[in-house]
């Protein structure tokens, strides 16, 4: 026999038999006779069929059996009712099926390792002081690295820029430039061609994603060798990736091609950890090599090295789960909802075959062995709900996509990539760890509760038990009403803070202004091409800026002079005089910059409302100085040679940066020039009459002899937009999850509703029967209703605000508050409006009970 | 007692492999029928003790030409038995002092 199969039962009744028959023929050695020695070797083993029984049991194997037994007679139990588990499947299907989205997305960027050689021992290399962080290092700072063999296995240099390109329609293409051992320190998959190696350095050629080779190459199988556009000049492909790797990041690329060390920009770095060193000791030993990138005021010594796991798109870490952890929840409580829908059916069925169980008790199963049974039925039922839920995850992913490219705004659309998000063995892992929670959760009480019940009054007709079994019931109710009132106020909290901060007046106009900006390090450009735009008949205004006011937000120390107030953090622009006319930020008192001034970068200034009041609160800010001071932490900036300003104007209040932030405590306003050294944007106001697009600014700047390639022209609406969206989606998965919830409470409580009545209809019968009209029977369900809805309204308004007074703490959106009153008040409305809904039906039947009817049936 | 059953089918197989029914036979002659009333009960013990390595087992052939299913003590098994022989030596020791001299009998 062999160790690792057990023994057959064939071959242990072989060795009984065989035992048997040496008895009996020693018996008959010892002169009995043939029959009677046969029946005294019986005698002496004892009951052959036990023994036999008791070796079956034995083998390990025998609870697979019982379990497959289990799952024969669930499976039969199952055809039976198509309908309920029609319903159970859907709904489990749905719960379980957004909740499998939420973590397939969370898989693709946080637990899925690149699809690269040897990913666990990659680590991004950055540097932290006390109030900066950053990842980029000079080139030369990658070559010292590289040396570093003592450490690193590899170093490897990657920089992300977006390049325009004709051949992508003009669109803008994520490219990275990569050092020459990029491709074979990683070695990922190649579709067809090559990797860069070192032979490439400094030539026109490039490899791209198997996205790109669609979209831009119609997936041509002949793509190797074609040349492409890449930022005006041709690269020719000499490789195409396979689709499961887009770059080592979360950022997902298009192009790969040869670094350029000759470019003043720097790159980010990855390393592979030598399998000698841990990354406690590199971060330790790379200390004096950050330490030359101290901000100003930083002492070098303070200049952490830092080495982020750099295996997955983002690293896992406590933190990351702790800001996810509440998204999570949301998802989760939805599958929640439906395990006590789910449960709450398996009661009302448990107590409709309490004969059934009772004969099995009765012919004397063990009450272990029912409970099992039970449970084996949920697990049928979970297993196909998870097998649902995966097709309705693998069914969603690419649809959610889709509307996400949909949805944004276009010009962000161009720009956005995301990682690929395949449905692997951790997806379906994790939908079938789902499975088996679900099915402890919604499947372990009605089994235990069912498995109860007393003999003979069972046998008897007597539905014993129901009274406990209905409490259950009630408080699986109150529990979903509760679950579904937390989801119904967060999204209603989200949906109005989506409408608050999308209301909230910005100070400035954003459609019909377009912001032109430049890429990095090109200022000197924006001269030339405010000259080109402006010669433009299209365009009726152009206006200077050191950043567009929606994205870029400067800060530096300025106090009133001739004062002995500290100095304060306020925001400020350099702008040129038509900034304020382009955007229409009224002018308030005094005046706005003229020509001269702009020229000139005069020392005057243009201060916002709330910077006079706090400032020279009631007095006349106007000829007024401003002190402006050396900076005291790294979030301010120094401006050479200003020290102070003379106030000659004051305009209204704005919101710049994040919206949600709220307008501006401060903003001081420098002119400028398009000379400027500051002047990095422009915003360009056409002409009413015309009809002009992004793409008549290319041709504009081209006709200038500019490189189109290093421009943006984004039109601002879209760029407040862009803002808005993460709340937009927030308020839209807000709402699918309260909604899945509040469907699937009302449904729950529609059938107690309905199985209490059938429980109750010789009582309605009798109460007719002695004179209750058909409005005191409607009260009766309705009385019911209003006291299971009520209690999980209260439990889930207060669960609500201790949720949102936490997120609150969370997430700072001085906009708006999260602790409202109104998304409370309307969130009882719809959860109450739903209850109703699912009471009237109910209700109805009741007034039609015939008293006559079950008064007979009761005799 | 438990372990009892264990200890007499190691040591009957000191003498070498034996089949199922030759060791309830033996274990029956040495302990006049006392701790073995039914051959079926042998078998869970030899399942167990198969399990745990202490014997082995593999079909033979017996003396007179039939087939049984040979049990052989393992190397793991001689060891059991020493020490299980000693606690067991022990403890009727002890269990003979607690119990004094046998009563007379009348």
């Amino acid at each position: 026999m062999t160790n690792w199969r057990p023994r057959s039962d064939e071959d242990f009744s072989a060795e009984v038999n065989a035992h048997l028959e040496l008895e009996t023929a020693r018996l008959v050695e010892e002169g009995m006779a043939p029959e009677a020695a046969r029946a005294a070797a019986r005698k002496a083993f004892g009951n052959v069929a036990r023994a036999q029984e008791r070796f079956h049991e034995s083998t390990r194997w025998v609870w697979v059996e019982q379990f497959l037994q289990d799952l024969r007679y669930a499976a039969r139990g199952l055809r039976k009712s198509p309908s309920f588990v029609a319903t159970a499947v859907l709904t489990l299907g749905v719960a379980l099926g957004l909740l499998t989205v939420a973590f397939t997305v969370f898989n693709a960027y946080v637990l899925r390792p690149f699809a690269v050689h040897d990913p666990s021992r990659l680590y991004r290399l950055g540097w932290q002081s006390p109030d900066a962080a950053g990842r980029i290092f000079a080139w030369r700072e990658y070559d010292e690295l590289q040396s570093r063999t003592d450490l690193f296995d590899a170093v490897v240099a990657h920089d992300m820029r977006f390049i325009h390109s004709e051949s992508a329609g003009g669109r803008s293409l994520t490219a990275t430039y990569v050092s020459a051992n990029y491709f074979q320190a990683l070695r990922p998959r190649l579709l067809m061609g090559r990797g860069l190696g070192p032979a490439d350095a400094g030539q026109p050629v490039a490899v791209i994603s198997e996205q790109a080779w669609r979209r831009m190459l119609d997936a041509d199988p002949a793509a190797l060798g074609r040349t492409i556009d890449f930022d005006g000049s041709p690269v020719t492909i000499v490789g195409v990736l396979r689709q499961e790797f887009v770059g080592i990041d979360d950022f997902p690329r298009d192009i790969w091609v040869p670094a350029r060390p000759e470019a003043a920009e720097g790159t980010e770095v990855v390393t592979r950890l030598r399998a000698d060193v841990t990354p406690e000791r590199v971060e330790a030993m790379l200390a004096s090599f950050v330490a030359r990138k101290a901000p100003p005021k930083v002492s070098p010594k303070d200049v952490r090295a830092m080495l982020v796991p750099n295996a997955t798109a983002n690293a896992l870490s406590t933190d990351l789960l702790a800001a996810l952890s509440p998204i999570f929840a949301a998802f989760a409580l939805v599958l929640v909802t439906a395990c006590f829908n789910l449960s709450n059916v398996m009661l009302a069925r448990a107590v409709a075959r309490q004969r059934e169980i009772a004969v099995r008790l009765s012919l004397g199963a063990s009450r272990p062995r029912i409970v099992r049974q039970l449970l084996t039925e949920g697990l049928l039922i979970a297993a196909l709900g998870g097998a649902a839920a995966v097709l309705l995850a693998a069914f969603l992913m690419p649809a959610g996509i889709a509307l996400l490219f949909r949805t944004l705004p276009p010009s962000l659309a161009a720009l956005v990539r995301v990682v690929p998000m395949p449905i692997d063995y951790r997806v379906v892992g994790f939908a079938f760890a789902g499975v088996a929670a679900a099915t402890i959760a919604f499947a372990l009480v009605p089994a235990l509760q069912a498995s109860r019940p007393s003999l003979t009054d069972v046998l008897h007709g007597q539905r014993a038990g129901t009274r406990s079994a209905s409490r259950m019931r009630s408080f699986l109710v109150v529990a979903q009403v509760a679950v579904s009132m937390l989801l119904v106020v967060t999204a209603l909290v989200l949906a109005r803070n989506f409408a608050a901060v999308g209301a909230i007046d910005l100070g400035y106009r954003t459609s019909g202004v377009y912001s032109v900006n430049v890429r990095g390090g090109h200022d000197e450009l924006i001269r030339t091409a405010a000259d080109a735009l402006s010669a433009d008949s299209r365009v009726a205004e152009i206006a200077v800026t050191s950043g567009n006011p929606l994205f870029v937000t400067h800060t530096l120390a300025a106090a009133p002079d001739g004062t002995d107030r500290g100095e304060v953090p306020v925001r400020y622009s350099f702008v040129s005089p038509e900034y304020f006319t382009v955007l229409q930020i009224p002018v308030r008192e005094g005046r706005a910059f003229d020509a001269k001034e702009a020229a000139t970068s005069a020392r005057v200034a243009v201060i916002s409302e709330a910077t006079a009041r706090a400032f020279w609160p009631g007095a006349n800010p106007i000829g007024q100085t401003i002190r402006i001071a050396q900076p005291t932490n790294s979030r301010m900036d120094e401006i050479e040679g200003y020290t102070r300003v003379t106030v000659v104007g004051t305009v209204r209040d704005v919101v710049t940066g994040m919206m949600v932030n709220g307008p501006d405590r401060g903003h001081i306003y420098f002119p400028a020039s398009a000379v400027h050294r500051r002047a990095s944007a422009l915003l360009l106001r056409p002409q009413a009459t015309g009809d002009f697009r992004p793409d008549m600014a290319f041709a504009t700047l081209r006709r200038a002899g500019l490189d189109p390639a290093i421009f943006e022209v984004f039109p601002m609406g879209e760029m407040r937009d862009a803002q808005m969206y993460p709340l937009k989606a927030g308020a839209w998965i807000g709402g699918l999850l309260g909604g899945v919830a509040l469907a699937l409470s009302v449904t729950g409580l529609y059938g107690v509703l309905a199985y209490m009545l059938t429980q109750r209809t010789r009582e309605i019968g009798i109460r007719m029967a002695l004179g209750a009209t058909a409005r005191g029977i409607i009260d009766l369900v309705v009385r019911q209703c209003l006291r299971l809805a009520g209690v999980g309204a209260i439990a889930g308004l207060v669960a609500a605000a201790v949720a949102m007074r936490a997120l609150s703490s969370v997430i700072t959106l001085e906009a708006v508050s999260l602790l409202d009153l109104t998304p409370f008040a309307a969130a009882l409305v719809v959860v109450f409006s739903a209850v109703a809904l699912a009471a009237y039906q109910p209700a109805r039947r009741a007034t039609r009970v015939d008293p006559a009817e079950t008064l007979r049936a009761d005799a | 007692m438990q372990g009892t059953l264990d200890v007499l089918i190691l040591r009957t197989l000191i003498f070498g492999p034996e089949h199922g029914q030759g060791i309830a036979r033996a274990i029956q002659q040495s302990s006049d029928d006392e701790l073995l009333v039914e051959h079926g009960a042998l078998y869970p013990a030899l399942q167990r003790l198969e399990a745990q390595k202490l014997i082995s087992a593999k079909w033979g052939t017996s003396a007179n030409n039939r087939k049984a299913r040979y049990y052989t003590l393992t190397k793991a098994g001689r060891e059991h038995l020493a020490k299980q022989s000693n606690r067991w030596r022990r403890l009727a020791a002890a269990m003979a002092r607690v119990l004094g001299p046998e009563p007379e009998q009348g």
